[in-house]
């Protein structure tokens, strides 16, 4: 344990680690703080012809268009609903994933698995928006042609909200899980095998031995991840719903969220003020959840916790 | 495991520096730049006679390189003609001009960028869509009145002193408008031969053009009759531009003004009028004239028809019914587009107005005398002219009858006619046309004949006190008019109901009243009856 008032030996001591410290703090002040004095924004009309601390300084009033469509309480439910499913689903898909992956024997088998669920990863949110409206627009989708060809009647899956709530979730599970569980399948390969042949011969089943000792193991890179995505629970995935979503109206109520309201409401409106104060409210209310999360955690289990 | 760990680490850290390295890097290339260009050596550029060529009031002592900003993509020669122009800029007006693109990807965004973020931009394109008038209203424009005299007399003379006039904001000149004149008014695009084969009516107006999508309906099941990619742009607006002689197409707010009548401002949503437009919507829409997820298509409607999935379009100009003609008689020579201008039905057509092309100086240039100076070169000077409409003669282009003919096809060639989406820019004299053109020409003499003017865009809307209300609105008519645009609501009633209540509670009424002020303040200054 280091004591109080040694902070400055271990400058000296450590002096060159500290200096290797210093572009990576650089690098943090330039690009993430600096750019904080940018919240002001929020606070003022912005006007070209005046800096950012001349401008006329408005209160709250960039923050009005938030409320005035009396949706946030709704939009900010989707967002969270949407990304705690997100990352849920994400993450518990990803782990058992991971399990079977690294469990597979077959060297071949497990590259060719794990390439096929990375794949996705790489097809943009906009051919994907192509690929499904190609499977379920109402005249020639692949969905209702099928359901012609078997005598039944076609139905119109654009028009009804409550469907697209799984699908949105189906589709960002299937463009993510390979990559997140190729973060656990890493963290999997950094468990010493020592760990497995003891159990073997202590008995373990293979079931136990992924139980008592893969899950465990993983714990902490879980929490980590946890606790990095809900720093952006308000925000993300932007593209997709965008995407997928685009001007249906008819859909809003199940799948807008923040930032889907937020683009539609500035597209046509030129104002630095009013997306700065979306921007603020997402960032403090990540912010917050992280706070608490983090403490909770800290609570529970110290060596868990980010900070 | 820890020992992966600050291997991770370790390596995070080399990221960040490299990353920070080669930011420093970039910035010392920008800076450097018009130091270390070969044009600027000294003793060339001041020996030569710039004087001669440039007007007599301009300041050429120091060398400049100017940042010049349009819209789109960047044709593949494009640093053969920069060089050849930079050959001249240099020597006449001792500066030189890097021309630079945003691409169609989120220009919109890049646009705003360009203007708010106080990078060196001397030169950059403006038009109604862009949203000039609004941009020019909150500063972001330098006015060009004292600077014209001095830096362009030329080109002062040479744009009409009611072009000028017509694209003051606020009394102010804050962009050099295009002279070229002709027209994007809609009109009905379509499948003429389907119409021969299946002995269909000409559409001539709405009823007619009903008549021919049933017709395509039942003889061509698999076909989409009517091409839409957009609700407003491909039918809501071309239809109230029909039904209700809407003054411009793009009315915000659900307003109404008709062009007979100016100075009557009434709200088109909740009308009698809305309610016959989307009843009328809903009945195509069981029809199945257009397709039912209209909402969530994503090719755009020109593709739909050149590619053979849909046969008509309600309205499109007609420079784009001749590009997406000749499209599509290159890939199949017996297909055949049929054009009915919208004139033919109102009795009206509106040339472009002068704000629908030009370039402005932002405010964040760094020279815009020079920058006006070079642009009169662009537009007056035949030389940069012909250069950057059309690329270099013999390499690019030929003149055959007075006709342009591309060298090559549009994949080989590195810089197709008007490559530089050079709008602004055109000089009537110096223009070029394909033969393909003459259609349009002919389509234009015709409009000629009764054109009146475009009485819409001049306005300037000052939107600063229903900002929240306006973005609001766009919710609203996103969530509870566009179903309704898109006939997707069997209760056509019921719907203009939900919506307008909706639309009142962001404020709806407020947004109407003040614009209708304005509005009306504007006809009153313009003299509009």
């Amino acid at each position: 344990m280091i004591k109080r008032n040694t902070f400055l030996r271990e400058i000296v001591t450590n002096r060159m680690l500290f200096l290797m410290l210093i572009p990576t703090l650089l690098f943090f002040v330039i690009n993430n703080y600096l750019p904080m004095v940018g919240i002001y924004y929020a606070f003022t009309r912005f006007d070209f012809s005046k800096s950012l601390f001349d401008s006329d300084f408005v209160g709250f009033e960039n923050f009005e268009f938030l409320w005035r469509s009396g949706i946030l309480t709704r939009l900010t439910l989707n967002t969270l609903g949407y990304n705690a499913a997100f990352i849920l689903l994400g993450n518990v898909g990803a782990i058992a994933l991971a399990v079977l992956v690294s469990e597979l024997k077959l060297k071949w088998f497990k590259k060719l698995s794990q390439s096929v669920m990375f794949l996705p990863y790489f097809i943009s949110f906009v051919i994907l928006s192509v690929i499904v409206y190609n499977i379920f627009n109402y005249e020639s989708g692949f969905l209702n042609t099928l359901l012609k060809g078997w005598g039944l009647n076609p139905v119109d899956v654009y028009s009804t909200p409550w469907v697209w709530v799984p699908l949105i979730i189906f589709f960002y599970l299937w463009k993510n899980l390979g990559y997140s569980m190729v973060i656990y399948l890493a963290a999997i390969t950094g468990i010493s095998d020592e760990y497995y042949e003891a159990a073997k011969i202590d008995g373990a089943h293979i079931f136990q031995r992924v139980r008592y000792i893969t899950i465990p193991m993983l714990k902490s890179t879980f929490v980590v991840l946890l606790l990095f995505a809900l720093g952006s629970i308000m925000k993300g995935q932007f593209d997709l719903f965008y995407q997928l979503i685009g001007n249906n109206g008819m859909l809003y109520n199940a799948t807008d969220i923040l930032d889907t309201y937020v683009y539609r409401s500035l597209k046509v409106t030129f104002d630095i003020g009013m997306a700065s104060a979306a921007g603020v409210y997402q960032s403090l209310f990540g912010f917050a959840l992280v706070m608490i999360v983090n403490t909770i955690i800290r609570k529970i289990n110290e060596d868990y916790a980010l900070f | 495991m820890s020992y992966r760990k600050n291997a991770l680490t370790l390596s995070a850290g080399a990221l960040a520096l490299v990353t920070v390295l080669s930011a420093c890097g970039n910035n010392n290339d920008d800076t450097s730049s018009p130091a270390t260009s070969p044009s600027s050596s000294p003793s060339a550029s001041a020996a030569s006679s710039s004087a001669s060529a440039a007007p007599a009031g301009l300041d050429t002592s120091k060398h400049v390189t100017l940042q010049f900003y349009m819209l789109g993509d960047a044709p593949k020669d494009l640093d053969l003609i920069q060089d050849e122009i930079n050959k001249m800029a240099e020597e006449e007006l001792n500066a030189t001009v890097k021309f630079n693109f945003t691409t169609w990807t989120d220009w919109d965004q890049k646009y705003k960028l360009l203007l708010s973020s106080g990078q060196q931009v001397d030169l950059l394109f403006t038009a109604d869509w862009t949203q000039y008038q609004a941009y020019a209203n909150s500063g972001a424009f330098l006015p060009l009145d004292d600077l014209l005299p001095t830096a362009a007399p030329k080109l002062q003379e040479f744009v009409p002193e009611d072009m000028w006039e017509a694209v003051k904001v606020k009394g102010k000149i804050y962009t050099v408008p295009a002279t070229y004149k002709e027209y994007v008014t809609n009109g009905f695009v379509y499948r003429e031969d389907l119409r021969e084969k299946y002995n269909l009516p000409v559409p001539k107006d709405l009823a007619t053009m009903e008549a021919y999508l049933e017709g395509i309906k039942q003889n061509e099941p698999g076909m989409t009759p009517l091409a839409i990619d957009n609700v407003t742009d491909n039918l809501i607006n071309p239809l109230r531009e029909l039904t209700d002689h809407s003054v411009g197409a793009k009315l915000p707010y659900g307003i109404g003004i008709k062009y007979e009548s100016p100075n009557d401002v009434y709200s088109y949503w909740g009308s009698e009028e809305q309610l016959s437009d989307l009843n009328l919507v809903r009945s195509w829409a069981e029809k199945g004239l257009f397709a039912k997820n209209v909402l969530n298509q994503k090719e755009l409607s020109g593709d739909l028809i050149t590619s053979g999935k849909a046969a008509a379009m309600l309205g499109d100009n007609p420079t784009r019914y001749n590009d997406n003609n000749m499209k599509m008689q290159s890939l199949h020579p017996d297909w055949k587009l049929g054009y009915t201008p919208y004139a033919e039905i109102l009795g009206y057509a509106t040339p472009v107005h002068p704000i629908h092309n030009g370039f402005a100086i932002p405010k964040n240039s760094a020279n815009p005398e020079r920058a006006l100076a070079f642009y009169e070169k662009l537009v007056t000077d035949k030389r940069y002219n012909l250069l950057t409409q059309y690329g270099i003669e013999g390499k690019h282009y030929t003149v055959e009858n007075g006709y342009y003919t591309m060298i090559g096809d549009s994949s080989s060639n590195g810089f197709p006619r008007e490559g530089m989406q050079g709008w602004a820019w055109r000089n009537p004299e110096y223009m070029l046309f394909d033969q393909g053109y003459d259609g349009v020409k002919a389509i234009f003499d015709e409009l000629d004949k009764v054109a009146k003017p475009d009485l819409f865009t001049g306005f300037t809307e000052d939107y600063t006190s229903y900002q929240p209300e306006r973005a609001a609105l766009e919710q609203v008519e996103k969530q509870y008019f566009y179903p309704l645009y898109a006939g997707l609501l069997s209760d056509v009633q019921a719907g203009i109901d939900t919506a307008m209540a909706k639309a009142k509670q962001a404020g709806l009424e407020k947004i109407q009243e003040s614009y209708k002020q304005q509005w009306l303040a504007y006809t009153a200054e313009a003299g509009i009856q």
